[in-house]
């Protein structure tokens, strides 16, 4: 048996600090912080920091569109032409402290899992959001614990609640290195399920 | 050939028989990736630059050009940094375009008749030249 190439899992906090590097090698700027759209519990971009480059420009944030890959390393983006002003990509007041973290996870049989810490991203060239951090509720056996919830394709997002499939329960995993697989056995399930 | 073997070749002008320069770097340009221009030591004018165009011939023992006249100093901005070393491809970090860092070049392997770049050479990997996609202040940046 082979095995499958290593994916590259990381924490949404881990990007904070990184080089934010076009293709043709430049440094642009620093990941400043991650912004979290409201709806779909998904991300929106990312804050810069440089502020000698920016203070004209004001292009101070990177959409999630505009990039063209995230690695251990470096966010990768075509060329410097893919930066927004921030207003644009967070167009709501105080839309950066309504974002997901601190919300609770609810599976849709109304277990409350716990409160989302972190979120967990697939890098490399095609970009996903795989999972929650978040700190377990006693419903799952590890109270207070940090766990990782593997996230189906599409999430409900209310506002205050991210709603996960009950089965996501049977897919958690203590750390980043099983955790691909368990998002793409839960996934899988899923599909089945559906079929 | 690699660059360390060819770093600090004469430039011989072949009109006048005599020794005008001395390379001391190589600027590569992506896109396919190739070495543009030689960047000169030990010149007698102010220019430090040799497009590679303008090179008779790149032999084990000297570089030859017809005339002292195609050593020249920078025409535009990307030359400018080219003649700053910004853009020095030996000791650059590495970048897949998918953000992961592979190491610094440490040696690079070129085709002295043609100027093309056949591959980076890391620490640990030897990089074919095609997958270099850009180089810039930062890094070099290679396809997957």
């Amino acid at each position: 048996m082979t095995t499958p190439a290593p994916t590259l899992l990381l924490r949404a906090s881990e990007l904070i600090g990184r080089p934010v590097v076009t293709l043709s090698g430049e440094f642009v700027a620093e990941i400043k912080d991650v912004v979290f759209e409201r709806t779909g519990g998904r991300i929106a971009g990312f804050t810069l920091r440089n502020p000698g480059l920016f203070s004209r420009s004001r292009k101070d944030s990177l959409p999630w569109a505009g990039v063209h890959g995230v690695g251990r390393d470096a966010v990768m983006v075509p060329d410097e032409t893919v930066l927004t002003p921030a207003k644009e990509l967070a167009p709501r007041k105080k839309a950066r402290k309504a974002d997901v973290l601190q919300d609770r996870v609810l599976t849709d049989h109304g277990r409350d899992l716990g409160r989302v810490v972190d979120v967990v991203l697939h890098g490399g060239t095609t970009l996903d959001v795989v999972g929650y951090e978040v700190e377990a509720s006693e419903t799952l056996g590890t109270a207070g614990q940090r766990v990782l919830i593997p996230l189906p394709d599409t999430v409900a997002v209310s506002g205050e609640h991210l709603i996960v499939p009950a089965t996501a329960t049977e897919f958690v995993s203590d750390d980043l290195a099983g955790f691909g697989a368990a998002v793409d056995a839960f996934r899988r399930r899923l599909r089945e399920g559906a079929s | 050939m690699l660059f360390s073997q060819a770093r600090k070749r004469a430039v011989v002008n072949t009109a006048t028989a005599t020794r005008v320069a001395r390379v001391d770097g190589f600027v590569v340009l992506p896109g396919p990736a190739r070495v543009a221009l030689l960047r000169l030591g030990k010149v007698s004018g102010a220019g430090t630059l040799l497009s590679w165009d303008d090179v008779q011939g790149f032999g084990p023992d000297a570089v030859t050009v017809a005339t002292d006249a195609v050593i020249r100093p920078a025409r535009d901005g990307l030359e400018q940094r080219a003649e700053d070393n910004d853009l020095e491809i030996l000791g650059k970090r590495v970048l897949s375009e998918q953000g992961t860092e592979l190491g610094a070049v440490t040696d690079v392997d070129f085709d002295p008749e043609t100027g093309a770049v056949t591959s980076l050479i890391t620490k640990t990997d030897t990089i074919a030249g095609q997958r270099l996609i850009g180089l810039g202040g930062y890094a070099a940046v290679v396809s997957s």
